[in-house]
């Protein structure tokens, strides 16, 4: 155990030491302390007389957080376990601990202790939350730990569970299958139950899905379910529950962590994959690439010469990425990304109808999910391989080629979406139109957006203060186009109302256009960074 | 004709190319060697056009980053870069439509039958082995017909007769009258037809010497590399 307990120490030591070479990670990290002392202080003795004899929220509610998150962890770990698995390892640890004459057990409680480490770092924006849950719960310091515990726990678990479904369906379609199936079944049951008590009681879906989440039966749930009930006996005060749900989570981790060392079962090429594919996304996400995994989906390449690549010169960047697009989903554009919008739009707006702002809430947050897909999208991959600087052509030529389906993306699926959203959510077809131009419209800002963060920020290797910047260009770039809509929107008569998204479309589309003539030498101008 | 005059390529406070100047004729085949890290494939990646710098560099008379450079230019990179979801044969049109070539099927089924990927045409880049893919990024660089080439690592990944057509392209190419520039740090690897070898340590060019004048002398170039190398090692450590 003496290297491993050397290794953990080092690491950490080296992590805190490091600091010391990069200042502003330093003064961040110390701002973040600062900050988070500061709210721990101010809400433990400022609120006290403030919250006495105050109305507090729905406690359910914090239940059926908890118990979301639960299932959000189950589900994505599960479906992870049914691919590739995850890990507790890095590919250090592969070449170097694997290999060395040290129990593996060992080296899985060193694995274990390291990724408990992790979670426990990243839990503590938590800590963030203490004024919202004091002055909305009146919870203490005491429910705040508490809920910290949980969120390691569920993390925790849930990796447990992924490198178990993992080693169990690793290879047998059958089990895989039934590993699905249990998970669907389960959670239409809980659906259905929901569904049930709505019906039955004449109330709305969340007042169904907070009576559930507040039964005694629904402690007995794995993972998610044991996360409530250890809250809710804390909550209450009823040793008995926070002993089951402990009893609980050590059966479990035992059960499989046994599961991963016992017998012949060799957890080491088990993990060896995940823990390939973790370092390939480490590596791509360092670099400032895009991660795109092996597809399990099997391609064909058409015969005839129907598929071919066409254009000349920039030209053919742009049939490129329409022949990748096309091999990624049958009809180009419309691809899982346009269902899944589809399907949220419908039910947002078909949830939400009479309410006037609807078509801007939903607007907005797609928005906000479009930004990160097209930032880390197509141009971004494209300008991580070495043939669009080399191609000789003039740089906006290539630029504009490269973007042209991202520019497409958008305008197709705003056709889609807000189409939906006319038809399920009763919106004024005229109001879903210029809706829809919006969309098409801060989908181009967002392309444009690319190229400038490239060239204004393409040679920056610190990725915190990319993203700082990038945030700053994205608001400052947004603004005008944001504020000249709601000046419009105030002075519009209620029948044209319709129209106040015009000006942001409008805006949208100069800056874009601005920001290629500006960013259009950016071929010439900027680094290539990738290896 | 390959000039690279005065090039110096920093990022932030490290200096990766200090000053650097040297040329590559045509029908030359000249070699950068030296460890790990001496600035290498910095300083093809500039020639490339793919990093800012400052200083000047030529393709053929012209500044490297203009259109007729990059005409001239064919560069094949330490790793592969293959599009995931086009075919090899794809890859061969993509490259022969971007440079606007004419009759270029003939010369891609050459080159993908000499380096045996004649029944891999229909395969995905994403398919593909590492050692495959460095396969058609070699062919992808050559179909251009370049007259200056560039190869970063070329050797890395492939299988013997690879390397051996590789080499045979190679010194094929010189006869054709072409500018190669290699950079590599496996002295082995280029032993056989080197024209000019440029050493590199710390980002600047140590020594240069050429066949020529190497056979003149009688000083073996293996001997000058560990020389330079390991003096400068020994300095560094004797300052540290």
């Amino acid at each position: 155990m003496k290297a491993l307990s050397y290794l953990l120490i080092t690491q950490l030591k080296n992590r805190i030491l490091s600091l010391k070479k990069k200042p502003a990670l330093l003064i961040l990290n110390i701002f973040v302390f600062a900050m988070l002392i500061l709210l721990i202080v101010v809400s433990v003795f400022a609120t006290e007389e403030m919250n006495y004899g105050m109305d507090f929220a729905d406690e359910r509610i914090i239940y059926l957080i908890i118990a979301g998150l639960g299932f959000l962890f189950l589900g994505i770990n599960i479906t992870t376990g049914l691919s590739t698995g995850s890990t507790l390892f890095t590919m250090s640890d592969v070449g170097l601990l694997f290999v060395a004459p040290i129990s593996p057990k060992k080296i899985l409680l060193y694995g274990i202790i390291s990724t408990l480490g992790k979670t426990f770092l990243a839990s503590f924006f938590i800590l963030y939350q203490i004024g919202t849950l004091k002055s909305e719960f009146g919870y203490g310091m005491r429910e705040i730990l508490i809920l910290l515990l949980i969120y390691v726990l569920l993390i925790f678990a849930c990796q447990l569970i992924s490198i178990g479904v993992y080693i169990f369906s690793n290879g047998n379609l059958v089990r895989k299958k039934a590993i699905q199936a249990i998970f669907i079944t389960a959670g239409a049951i809980l659906v259905a139950l929901a569904l049930v008590y709505q019906r039955s009681h004449q109330t709305d879906i969340m007042d169904a899905l907070l009576w559930m989440v507040d039964q005694n039966w629904f402690g007995f749930i794995p993972i998610a379910g044991w996360a409530v009930l250890l809250f809710k006996g804390v909550i209450e005060e009823i040793f008995i529950k926070v002993l089951g749900a402990g009893i609980f989570y050590t059966i479990f981790s035992i059960l499989f962590i046994y599961l991963l060392t016992s017998g012949k079962s060799d957890y080491y090429e088990d993990v060896l994959l995940s823990t390939e594919l973790t370092d390939q996304k480490l590596k791509a996400a360092k670099e400032g690439r895009k991660y795109s995994p092996k597809s399990n989906r099997k391609i064909k390449i058409k015969e005839d010469n129907k598929e071919a690549i066409k254009g000349i010169g920039a030209a053919v960047l742009a049939y490129k990425n329409r022949l990748e697009r096309k091999r990624r989903s049958r009809f180009v554009y419309i691809d899982g990304y346009t269902v899944f919008a589809c399907i949220g739009t419908g039910i947002a707006a078909y949830n939400m109808k009479g309410n006037e702002f609807a078509g801007y809430i939903i607007l907005g947050t797609l928005a906000y999910i479009l930004f990160f897909m097209t930032v880390f999208g197509p141009l971004n991959f494209e300008l991580s391989k070495h043939y669009i600087y080399l191609i000789p052509d003039k740089s906006v030529k290539k630029i504009v080629a490269s973007s042209i389906t991202s520019l497409l993306k958008p305008c197709v699926d705003g056709v889609f979406i807000f189409g939906i959203m006319a038809l399920l959510g009763g919106t004024d077809p005229l109001t879903a139109i210029f809706l829809a131009l919006a969309y098409m419209g801060i989908g181009v800002l967002y392309v444009g957006l690319t190229v400038m963060y490239q060239r204004v920020l393409g040679g920056q290797p610190n990725m915190l203060a990319k993203a700082f910047v990038g945030i700053g260009l994205l608001l400052i770039v947004l603004a005008p186009s944001i504020i000249s809509s709601v000046i419009v929107a105030m002075i519009l008569p209620e029948s044209l109302r319709f129209l106040s998204t015009l000006p942001f479309t409008i805006c949208s589309v100069a800056f874009t256009a601005i920001i290629f003539i500006a960013c259009g030498d950016l071929l010439d101008k900027s680094d290539y960074l990738v290896k | 004709m390959l000039t690279v005059n005065g090039v110096t390529k920093k990022y932030g406070k490290l200096i990766a190319n200090d000053n650097i100047s040297f040329e590559v004729n045509p029908g030359e085949i000249s070699v950068l060697l030296g460890p790990n890290g001496a600035g290498k494939s910095t300083i093809i990646k500039c020639i490339a056009g793919l990093l800012k710098f400052k200083g000047n560099i030529y393709i053929n008379g012209n500044e490297n980053k203009s259109l007729q450079a990059k005409r001239d230019l064919g560069y094949i990179p330490e790793m592969p870069a293959l599009y995931d979801l086009l075919t090899v044969w794809e890859h061969m049109e993509f490259i022969a439509r971007a440079y606007s070539l004419e009759n270029w099927k003939e010369q891609a089924e050459a080159l993908l039958e000499r380096f045996e990927l004649e029944d891999k045409r229909k395969k995905l880049g994403s398919e593909l082995s590492k050692g495959m893919q460095q396969k058609v990024s070699i062919c992808c660089g050559i179909l251009t017909d370049p007259k200056v080439i560039l190869l970063d690592e070329p050797m890395v990944g492939l299988d013997p007769h690879a390397i051996k057509e590789l080499k045979n392209l190679i010194i094929e190419r010189r006869n054709k009258g072409n500018a190669i520039l290699i950079s590599t740090h496996m002295l082995d690897s280029v032993d056989e037809f080197w024209d000019s070898a440029n050493i590199m340590m710390n980002g600047k060019i140590a020594a240069r010497r050429t066949r020529s004048e190497i056979a003149g002398t009688g000083e073996d170039l293996e001997a000058l590399f560990f020389q330079i190398t390991e003096s400068n090692r020994d300095r560094i450590g004797g300052m540290e």
